[in-house]
């Protein structure tokens, strides 16, 4: 053997025979992959069924739950929601299956790992769920409040209370995932301040002859007020 | 149902007291200033027109902290000639006690009913604790009808301002009445008599957790009575003046209560008014006259502004419950000059039947969806008052009149739409 086959052809060749060695697995996951997107597919559509024929939609109105979805924006109904997580169930499972079938120790000790971190995926959904719905109830909430308050700027105020939910909730689930637990904690502490900061120096000086003139009507003139008794 | 817990000193009196024929209540948070003449018209009433009945005032109180029920305890006629009454009259009974519960109207009306059913009352009225034109009238207008057993449930009719009651005269009259086909004009008035049995009824039910227990209790009570098949009437009283109410007592709440319980019964119900077509008069006592009534201020342009804030914030929030024909109306309107807005009619009747279809699909949340009618009954308010400013009285009646027919003529397509709803959520 010539030194050129040593440096060159021999490496090439070791390649290729663990690209030989590889492709079936990859060539197995790939398929084991495809079958889960369409077994996926297949019950969601069956599921949809069952649970029409079922009538959990009815269910889940006689319980109230659908109000509570409602209530948060949600508009997707219980058994489109049921279905959707049993699709993504099938995916995740023939996902880490076809990984599994790879047979890269690498891989499968990140999936160990996966497993071992899932919980904590699990914990930060459903903070991500209720923190979605919780904005959209309060945010709502104000909003009706404010007009009915005769108050202006009703929906920037809305929207405000709706991103500073959705903010604490996402810092909550992220310190629930363990990402930069304090940096975030810090993080949404400077934005939220900051945010407060801003709009009380805006109030502060684009609101002084607003803030004047109120304190004037309320304190010295006095508003014409309706006397109608409305019961 | 939860029976409440009367006080032991208000037991020992009951038990002092034993029985009575007539019990009339009055409700009260921080009355001081007009309760001893809502108490002296009672009286006087007791001492003129049932001079030989056992008679009870109750006073139910909501924890004041002016004194209201000290004034209760005390006040009394100075004199009985001076409402020419010459023979002996027998001491009234009377009672002071918080009530328990939420705080609100209803809960203060439970505990008279508990009391009016413990002493076993024929007859019972209740009247509002802040009135400046009651007189001893009112309280035979309200209990003769019951006590010579020719009703169970009498409700007062005024003469008000053109512009008062609007809640009353733009939705609960016209749907109350397009409902169950009785035409009681002033169902939540608020100054009501009542059979003794049916306070007994009103007892049973179990509602004290709910709007009930707060501005929703007048509604309920007629409502209540007109669709289990009590015998209803109403009694003239004259024109109802009271205490300027407080300028910042929240309107939405108020709104909220009131058309949250007529919608609750609307649902409690439908196998009652959904066979009812049509309405007929209800039998009407007393001498009926004219009275001069005090003006009332309106700001017009603050009610606009009202709406116009509303329609920009909220019509997308109405989307999910006015058809979007009605969303575009009511964006047309902001633009509308003051002297020629208006809101129509039909307009306003569907707005007021799709939020009930909306509060019966549970399409928001119940004071979510109620809440944000609040600009839309501004805005109608403010259309009415533009439309009758020049109007005499009886022009107006007539107003409310047309208003009411388009409620009974739009009711077929209303019962469809909630009979499909109900066939969706039975399916």
């Amino acid at each position: 053997m010539n030194k050129f086959e040593q440096i060159l052809i021999q490496p090439l060749e070791m390649f290729y025979e663990k690209i030989l060695l590889f492709l079936p697995n990859f060539l197995a996951a790939v398929m084991l992959l495809l079958i889960g997107l369409f077994l996926a597919w297949i019950l969601k559509l069956i599921s949809v069924k069952i649970f029409g024929s079922l009538q959990i939609d009815n269910f889940s109105e006689r319980i109230g739950l659908n109000n509570i979805l409602h209530r948060g924006g949600v508009k997707e109904s219980l058994s489109g929601i049921l279905s959707i997580l049993i699709s993504s169930i099938v995916i995740f499972t023939f996902s880490v299956i076809s990984l599994r079938a790879l047979d890269m120790p690498a891989v499968e000790r990140l999936l160990e790992k996966l497993f071992l971190y899932l919980p904590n995926i699990f914990v930060a959904l459903l903070i991500i769920f209720f923190g979605y719905i919780l904005s959209n109830f309060l945010g709502r909430a104000i909003l009706i409040a404010s007009v009915n308050a005769g108050i202006r700027v009703s929906e920037l105020i809305a929207k405000i209370v709706k991103t500073a939910v959705v903010l604490l909730a996402a810092t909550m689930a992220l310190e629930q995932l363990g990402i930069g637990s304090s940096t975030i904690i810090v993080a949404f502490a400077i934005v939220f301040g900051g945010i407060i900061l801003a709009l009380a120096i805006a109030f502060g000086l684009g609101g002084k002859e607003m803030a004047a003139d109120y304190l004037k009507k309320k304190l010295c003139e006095k508003e014409e007020q309706d006397e109608i008794n409305h019961l | 149902m939860n029976e409440i817990t009367l006080r032991p000193e208000i037991r020992r009196k009951l038990d002092e007291i034993e029985t009575a024929d007539i019990v009339v209540g009055i409700p009260s948070y921080n009355n001081a200033k007009t309760i001893a003449h809502v108490v002296r018209a009672v009286q006087a009433g007791f001492a003129k027109y049932f001079p030989y009945k056992k008679c009870l005032l109750v006073n139910s109180d909501g924890g004041s902290n002016d004194g209201t029920m000290d004034v209760v305890q005390n006040a009394a006629l100075d004199s009985f000639e001076s409402i020419l009454l010459h023979h002996r009259t027998p001491s009234m009974y009377r009672i002071t006690t918080p009530y328990h519960g939420l705080p609100g109207k209803g809960s203060a009306f439970r505990t008279i009913f508990e009391i009016a059913s413990s002493v076993g009352a024929r007859a019972c009225a209740v009247v509002d604790s802040d009135l400046r034109s009651i007189t001893p009238e009112w309280i035979e207008l309200l209990i003769k009808p019951v006590i010579e057993d020719r009703s169970d449930y009498v409700a007062p009719l005024y003469h008000r301002h053109k512009f008062d009651g609007t809640i009353t005269n733009s939705i609960v009259y016209p749907l109350t009445r397009a409902l169950y086909g009785k035409r009681i004009r002033q169902p939540i008035g608020g100054d009501f008599g009542f059979s003794g049995e049916l306070a007994k009824f009103y007892l049973s039910k179990d509602v004290w957790d709910t709007d009930v227990a707060r501005f929703g209790v007048d509604i309920w009570m007629t409502t209540t009575a007109v669709a289990n098949q009590f015998r209803v009437c109403q009694s003239f009283l004259g024109a109802k003046i009271h205490d300027p109410k407080d300028p910042g007592a929240d309107l939405s709440a108020m709104l909220y209560q009131v058309v949250s319980a007529t919608f609750d019964l609307m649902k409690t119900y439908d196998d009652v008014w959904m066979k009812t077509s049509g309405s007929s008069a209800a039998e009407t006592f007393g001498f009926q006259f004219d009275v001069g009534l005090e003006p009332v201020n309106v700001n017009i342009e603050r009610m606009l502004d009202r709406f116009r804030l509303g329609v920009n914030e909220l019509k997308d929030l109405w989307s999910l419950v006015l058809q979007q024909k009605t969303v575009d109306y009511l964006q047309k309107r902001v633009v509308e000059h003051t002297d020629t807005f208006n809101i129509e009619e039909e307009i306003w009747v569907e707005i007021i039947y799709s939020f009930a279809l909306a509060s019966q699909k549970k399409v928001l949340n119940n004071e979510h969806l109620l809440k944000s009618l609040t600009p839309l009954y501004i805005g109608r308010t403010a259309s009415f008052i533009i439309r009758n400013y020049d109007k005499s009285a009886s022009d107006v009646e007539k107003d409310i009149e047309n208003l009411c027919m388009l409620f009974e003529i739009l009711k077929g397509d209303f019962i469809n739409s909630w009979k499909e709803n109900k066939g969706g959520a039975n399916e």
